[in-house]
């Protein structure tokens, strides 16, 4: 009965409906409103201070291409620093976060006894470390460990909630059936945290990249696109400023998008969506 | 096995005071028995079902299965909950082999035993769906199969089909009945449905409101499958639900 016309015309409706439509219409649009405004602002502002999008696109290139002047590397070099030193942080991070946070999930005393300690730090911003762990740590573990303490406590937070989250009908199951301690905690709770652990590691993630600038700032052995954008604001190359700056950006997405796509999956195995 | 209660009671520590939720309760049930425990809410039916279960401490009294004083949750009584309580990351076969897994039972053996299981509760096909994309009987069925495996004694039901809308609830009372006729299980059921309790049961232990004791035990001798259009099923539910909402109006004495 219905005409070619009106099945595409229907298609339309249900693509619009379901939000894809929009997402692929508004996302381009909404960039290149934000490169428009940035251009304008060019052209109001100083344009050295504050280049158009052509020369930070041209930047962006050439400092892949190109070593950077004094630096003598290319901004592949720096990713590929800054990639280790964010990973060494983050995997520490969670090495000592997950089993902290298990712990003082479950354990009471374990609570008690780490929480006035935890509260004390957690206020104190990344950026603040950054003296103390270049002088303990040196130029190379300094800023990893600024990337640790901003990667920690999101995590650790979240692992504590995961594990206090646990649905209390699912520890009876698992007694009925059987369960010791060890095993509700390694079968029902660790399990039941991760969907939560996942929340944590995108947070993290983002807070991490922020991190990063503050981190590197000071000095990192064999660069990195923080300790980039420092050295090109030094030299006063700001559209290479710019253009680490738009790295770090594409970075923080990538890898956050990636764990809220892992994340959004485990929630829906778990029937939590 | 045998399953016997004697004089048990129990209070949970309220405010100032105590909340007495269970008081001489004497029961036994026999092996291969179906026995529906019937009362109105917050009689103590769950803490009951969950003192036998080990998950619950009791105040006073015994508890004995086989003679043997129960302490603690133990794979002799499985437990069929009314919120399903399935592991959600577990697939269907995997949540029915938790209990072997803790049994250390061997991989090919869990296999075959939940294999048998998923074949009785009719779940072939469903091995390796996952609980968000199954049905509420579905789950159910997932529930029932994963506290048969572990082969218990007595199966301890709390409501298991209250949250199923009220077809899949019949069918499923069906599907039980079937089961329990294949596996010969002994079942102590819970449920405050009266239509339920006298289409499955062979006994019905009817509760008083609280604190719960037991206020009258019928005998359902009618032959299954039972007609609930039938004369006798309906004034059997007739006068137990008489008895029941007596105990509904009730005065309470100080709640
Ligand atoms: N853990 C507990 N702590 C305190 N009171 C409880 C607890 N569990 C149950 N109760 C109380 O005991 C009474 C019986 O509860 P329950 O066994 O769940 O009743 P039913 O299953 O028959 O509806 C209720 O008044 C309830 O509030
Ligand atoms: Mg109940």
């Amino acid at each position: 009965m219905s005409s070619p016309w009106e099945r595409l015309k229907k298609r339309w409706r249900k693509i619009s409906e379901t939000g894809t439509l929009r997402i692929l219409w508004i996302t381009p649009l909404s960039l290149a409103g934000f490169l428009f405004v940035w251009w304008i602002f060019s052209i109001i502002i100083n344009r050295a201070y504050l280049p158009g999008p052509y020369e930070v696109f041209r930047a962006f290139i050439d400092s892949f291409l190109t070593p950077a002047p004094s630096l003598g590397i290319t901004m592949g070099d720096n990713i590929a620093s800054s990639l280790q030193r964010f990973l060494l942080g983050f995997v520490l991070a969670f090495c000592v976060s997950v089993p902290l946070g298990l712990m003082m999930g479950f354990f009471r005393t374990a609570e008690t006894v780490a929480k006035p300690v935890i509260e004390v730090f957690r206020p104190i911003p990344p950026i603040a470390w950054v003296p103390v762990f270049l002088l303990i740590f040196k130029l190379f573990w300094g800023p990893v460990m600024v990337i640790f303490i901003g990667v920690f406590f999101p995590l650790l937070s979240n692992v504590i909630f995961g594990v206090k989250s646990v649905d209390p009908t699912l520890i009876d199951a698992a007694r009925t059936l059987g369960a010791d301690r060890l095993r509700l905690f390694t079968k029902v709770i660790f399990p039941s945290t991760v969907p939560f652990l996942m929340t944590g590691i995108t947070i993290g993630l983002g807070i991490g990249w922020m991190c990063i600038v503050a981190a590197e700032m000071i000095g990192a052995v064999g660069g990195g696109v923080g300790y980039y954008i420092y050295f090109m604001e030094q030299l006063g190359k700001y559209e290479y400023m710019y253009a680490g700056m738009v790295v770090i950006a594409i970075l923080g997405i990538l890898t956050v998008g990636i764990s809220r796509y892992v994340e959004q999956y485990l929630s829906r195995l778990m029937g939590m969506k | 096995m045998t399953l016997t209660i004697d004089k048990l009671e129990k209070r949970f520590p309220k405010d100032d005071e105590e909340l007495v939720a269970i008081t001489d309760f004497t029961l036994e049930v026999r092996d291969h028995e179906f026995v529906c425990v019937l009362g109105p809410s917050g009689c103590g039916k769950t803490t009951l079902l969950r003192i036998v279960a080990g998950l619950e401490t009791k105040t006073s009294g015994s508890v004995k299965i086989d003679g043997v004083e129960i302490s603690g949750p133990g794979s002799d009584r499985g437990m069929v909950f009314q919120e399903f309580a399935l592991f959600p990351w577990r697939t269907v076969r995997k949540n029915i082999e938790f209990g072997l897994e803790i049994k250390k039972v061997p991989k090919e053996k869990r296999k075959a035993i939940s294999d048998k299981y998923i074949e009785l509760v009719g779940l072939k096909g469903f091995e390796d769906s996952h609980p968000y994309e199954l049905s509420g009987g579905m789950k159910q069925r997932v529930g029932i199969a994963r506290a048969l495996a572990n082969d218990p004694k007595i199966l301890l039901m709390d409501e298991p089909f209250g949250a199923l809308d009220a077809q899949t609830r019949n069918m499923m009372q069906k599907e039980l009945l079937r089961i329990w006729a294949e596996t010969k299980k002994t079942v102590l059921f819970v449920t405050h449905s009266v239509d339920e309790a006298v289409y499955l049961a062979d006994r019905i232990v009817v509760m008083t409101a609280r604190p719960g004791t037991i206020k009258e035990i019928f005998d359902i001798t009618m032959p299954r499958p039972r007609d609930r259009a039938s004369v006798e099923f309906a004034s059997l539910r007739k006068h137990i639900l008489a008895e029941l909402e007596r105990e509904v109006v009730r005065p309470t004495p100080s709640t």
